[in-house]
Parts: C-alpha cells; sequence; structure tokens
C-alpha cells in the first residue's frame, strides 16, 4: 500500500521557500515507481530528475562485465539526477528503485532554468550533492573495511530513515546486488541477524523488530552518512559562515 | 628544477607531520602554479586577474593534512604540481583513498557546494606548489564568477564521478589491478613515471594490508612493468602497466575527459 502523496513529503522541495515552491510546483509531476525499475540507466542522456517521497532509489556503480555495487541511497531526503544539474549531462551509475512507492518527477529544463537562478533550490541542490559524495566516499570505506552483517544493518537502517513504515519488501538477491556481494553471504548474514531478534524476514518482506539493536550492531558508517545528510538541511556553523 | 617542484616526494615523514607553509615569494612561481591548475586557467583573463588578489601560493612536503573529517574548511586549494588523497577513514584507523586530486581540480569541494566542514581527510601524497584561497573570499568569488561556478560544478561532477568509481573497484577488482590502477592515477598527476612511496603508505590509500601490497607489486615486478626498491617506484611499461589495471582507470579518464 502506498502513503498519500505530497511533494512536500520530499525534504528538499518542502524547504523551499513558498515563492520558489510556487514556481516548480505546476511543473512537479508525480510517478508511481515500481521495485526495481531502472530511471535512468548509467551513461543515458537524462531527461527529468526524480524527488522521491515514499519511494527509495539505489544509485548502482555498473562495472564493464556488468557487476554493479551500490554507492548511494536516495529517499525522501535527496534527489536523483544531480548529473542534470551540475553540468555533466550522463551519469555513470545507474538508478534503481529499491522501494516502491511515488516520486515528484521534474523536467531537466525547468530544473536548470531554476538551479541557473542561483536561489534557495540551488542552494539546496548543492549541500545535497555534498551530502552525496560523503555517502559515496562512505560506502566505498564501508565495503572495503566492515563484514557484510554490518554493512547489512547500515543498508537496513539507511533504507528504513527513508520509509514510512518498519517495513521493507525486498529479496535477497536484490540485496546482494547492491552491497555486491553474493547472496550466500547475504543470507548468512539476515540469519544471523533474525537468530538475534533483530529482524524478521520472510517471503520477500523484512521487518526491523528491534531498532535499538540493530543501531548498535551497524558500523560506524551509518552513523556518518546520516550526519552528513542531517547537517544538509539544518542551518549550523556552516550555513553561516556561507552566507558570512 | 627541484624535487619538490617535479613532486616526486612521495615519502613518508619520520614523525608525524606539521603543517609547514613556505610562502613563496609572489611572481614567477605565482603564475607557474596558477597555470599548472586547469580549473584556474579556465577562467577568463580578467577575472583571473581578479582572483590572483586573493590568491597564494604554499609549498606542500609530503605527508601535510589540509583537512581532518570535521575540520572547518579555511582555505580552498588549488594544486599545481602537488598531489592530495582524499581519505575516508573508518574505525579511527582504517583509511581508504577515495579521490585524488591533482592540478584538474581543487580540494575544498564542500565549501563550494555550501558546507564548511570537511567530511575527509585531505593528504598531500605528491609534495610541491598549491594555490591556496580563504574560504571568505572563495564564496564571494565563487558567486560572482559564474565561470569559476560552471568550472566546479562540473569537476565536482567527475569527482563524484571518480568516488563512485573507486567504491564499485575497491568491491570488486583485485589489491594488483587497483595497484596498478593507483600507479597510473598516480603519473597523471604528478607527470613522472618515478616516484618515491612506501609499501605502508599504499596500504592506506588501497585499503588492504601491507603483505597484500607487498604481494601485488612483486607480481607487477615479476611481469617488468615496474621496478621497485627500497621505496622507489618507477613504471617501466606503461602500456603494459595501463593493460594489467582495472577497466576502472579507463572509465575514470573518460569521465574526466
Amino acid at each position: 500500500m502506498l502513503a498519500p502523496y505530497s511533494p512536500k513529503q520530499n525534504h528538499l522541495l518542502a524547504a523551499l521557500p513558498a515563492a520558489d515552491y510556487r514556481r516548480l510546483q505546476p511543473h512537479l509531476e508525480r510517478v508511481a515507481v515500481e521495485l526495481g525499475c531502472a530511471l535512468y540507466e548509467s551513461g543515458s542522456q537524462q531527461d527529468n530528475v526524480y524527488f522521491p517521497t515514499t519511494s527509495i532509489v539505489s544509485l548502482l556503480y555498473v562495472m564493464q562485465n556488468g557487476s554493479s555495487a551500490e554507492i548511494a541511497v536516495v529517499g525522501n531526503e535527496g534527489v536523483v539526477g544531480i548529473a542534470l544539474f551540475m553540468g555533466g549531462g550522463t551519469t555513470s551509475s545507474r538508478a534503481v528503485v529499491q522501494s516502491a512507492g511515488y516520486a515528484c518527477q521534474l523536467e531537466a529544463c525547468v530544473l536548470k532554468t531554476e538551479f541557473e537562478r542561483g536561489g534557495p533550490l540551488q542552494h539546496l541542490l548543492l549541500r545535497y550533492t555534498q551530502s552525496l559524495i560523503a555517502q559515496t566516499s562512505q560506502t566505498a570505506a564501508c565495503n572495503r573495511h566492515h563484514s557484510v552483517e554490518k554493512q547489512l544493518c547500515r543498508w537496513l537502517l539507511l533504507s528504513l530513515d527513508r520509509l514510512p513504515s518498519n517495513e521493507l519488501t525486498m529479496t535477497q538477491e536484490l540485496i546482494a546486488n547492491m552491497l555486491g556481494v553474493r547472496r550466500e553471504g547475504v543470507t548468512e548474514a539476515a540469519g544471523n541477524l533474525q537468530a538475534a531478534g533483530l529482524i524478521r524476514y520472510s517471503r520477500g518482506r523484512i521487518s526491523v523488530l528491534d531498532r535499538p539493536r540493530l543501531e548498535e550492531r551497524v558500523c560506524e558508517c551509518y552513523a556518518v552518512v546520516k550526519r552528513e545528510s542531517d547537517r544538509l538541511l539544518c542551518v549550523n556553523s556552516a550555513g553561516a559562515e556561507l552566507r558570512s | 628544477m627541484s624535487d619538490t617542484s617535479r613532486g616526486a616526494l612521495l615519502m613518508l615523514p619520520r614523525r608525524s607531520p606539521t603543517p609547514q607553509l613556505n610562502r613563496e615569494p609572489a611572481g614567477r612561481v605565482t603564475r607557474r602554479a596558477a597555470i599548472e591548475n586547469r580549473l584556474l586557467a579556465s577562467v577568463p583573463r580578467k577575472e583571473y586577474r581578479r582572483l590572483l588578489d586573493v590568491l597564494e601560493p604554499v609549498t606542500f612536503a609530503f605527508g601535510e593534512v589540509l583537512y581532518e573529517p570535521g575540520d572547518a574548511i579555511r582555505h580552498v586549494y588549488f594544486p599545481g604540481v602537488c598531489l592530495v588523497s582524499l581519505l575516508t577513514l573508518v574505525d579511527d584507523h582504517l583509511a581508504l583513498e577515495v579521490g585524488m586530486v591533482g592540478r584538474e581540480g581543487m580540494v575544498g569541494i564542500p565549501l563550494a557546494l555550501g558546507i564548511g566542514v570537511s567530511p575527509i581527510r585531505a593528504l598531500v601524497q605528491g609534495a610541491g606548489v598549491a594555490m591556496r584561497m580563504k574560504s571568505a573570499p572563495f564564496l564571494r568569488e565563487l558567486r560572482q564568477n559564474l565561470h569559476l561556478q560552471r568550472a566546479l560544478y562540473l569537476y565536482t561532477h567527475t569527482l563524484m564521478a571518480q568516488v563512485a568509481q573507486t567504491a564499485a573497484c575497491n568491491r570488486f577488482h583485485m589489491v594488483q589491478e587497483r595497484l596498478a590502477r593507483w600507479l597510473l592515477m598516480t603519473r597523471d598527476r604528478v607527470r613522472s613515471n618515478e616516484f618515491q612511496l612506501t609499501q605502508e603508505f599504499l596500504s592506506h590509500m588501497l585499503g588492504v594490508r601491507r603483505v597484500g601490497v607487498t604481494k601485488a607489486a612483486g607480481q607487477l615486478q615479476k611481469r617488468n612493468l615496474i621496478e621497485y626498491s627500497r621505496g622507489n617506484i618507477s613504471i617501466v611499461d606503461e602500456q603494459g602497466l595501463e593493460a594489467a589495471s582495472c577497466s576502472c582507470y579507463q572509465a575514470t579518464n573518460n569521465a574526466q575527459a
């Protein structure tokens, strides 16, 4: 079941001043996105950007031999398609829906015009870009140094933060693709978490039963990514510095 | 030309590095380092002259830390012949290089994106000259100078691609391929086939244990692609090394082209 839709469920859109939001509003189109559907392929031209409201999108880096690994996850805190306004045109990653729901679609040309005004939307999008780079860097280090179980905990918590409920529809195969590990590794890690009473996994549905203990097991990477994404929308010393 | 200006000193310092900013006299060095940096070189002359007023040349030694995670970004740096590694730290001591910035880029991108705090460690990996700018004049220039803005955003996009590539590369590729890629990326930025570095340093960059580095370097040497002795590395067969590196080397180059 999909939650009711409003563009302002997306934190970036919600953070826009009323005048800026009104300019965008007529161009925001609600789209329902399904699990596994690709919003972009790597190397392709992008015609739209997407502001997820109730959906979650996974950015995957695709290697030449076709294997892929998740480099970041985007939910209602962000936007899919930063290459468009950064001037890159195409992107090296593939954007795949990891949790079905709604997103706001916005045409590339409208976004570019608005970005070039240099106002609050530009400000928000640039800050979001930085938090995405931070997330990708952390993911790289986490992939290198942490166990599959810890990575799975990170992935579950980052997903939950972007969802209205504590349930996730997901196959082990998809998780394995996201984390870039073999399916057996995911099965084992998920089995351990289930045996410890932290999650329940059945028929492609994962429910988190004990979030505090999941947070105890996760590697520090979760907190780092969360902090960077919280920094994005709060006015802190960095924001003050920017205006000085 | 001195060693420093070739950016050739990649040795680890014996004691913990203390940043030393050797200010060069303005003039020849200023111009040379500025032109070396491609972002600065892309700014039209009139606007560039204004930038010169707020740019200041600095010489970095190997191992200097420009930012630690959580540090306020007080300066941004435009490398000339020096080379800076961006490292993500986990569990306080495990590091991994997620990006490499040379004359094609700028160190301090978070500030250009509106975040005044560095999430990563920026470590000088190849000594040499860079131009630096204080954060306040940088932000002022960024607002006024559309050329600089566009160039920086585009560079950010390629940096993002590099970080993403690194994340996937770390996941799938063997140490030997990754070492080959790292050596080639370093060569491209310092523009020399010879540099000095320790295995310990390489193990931080690649996020593997020292024995892994020793083994991989030994294999590349056996294939006559590099020569490695007492911390001196020279690339003897560039094409061979390119063939030995993973696809990521070419992919990153294409993204930057």
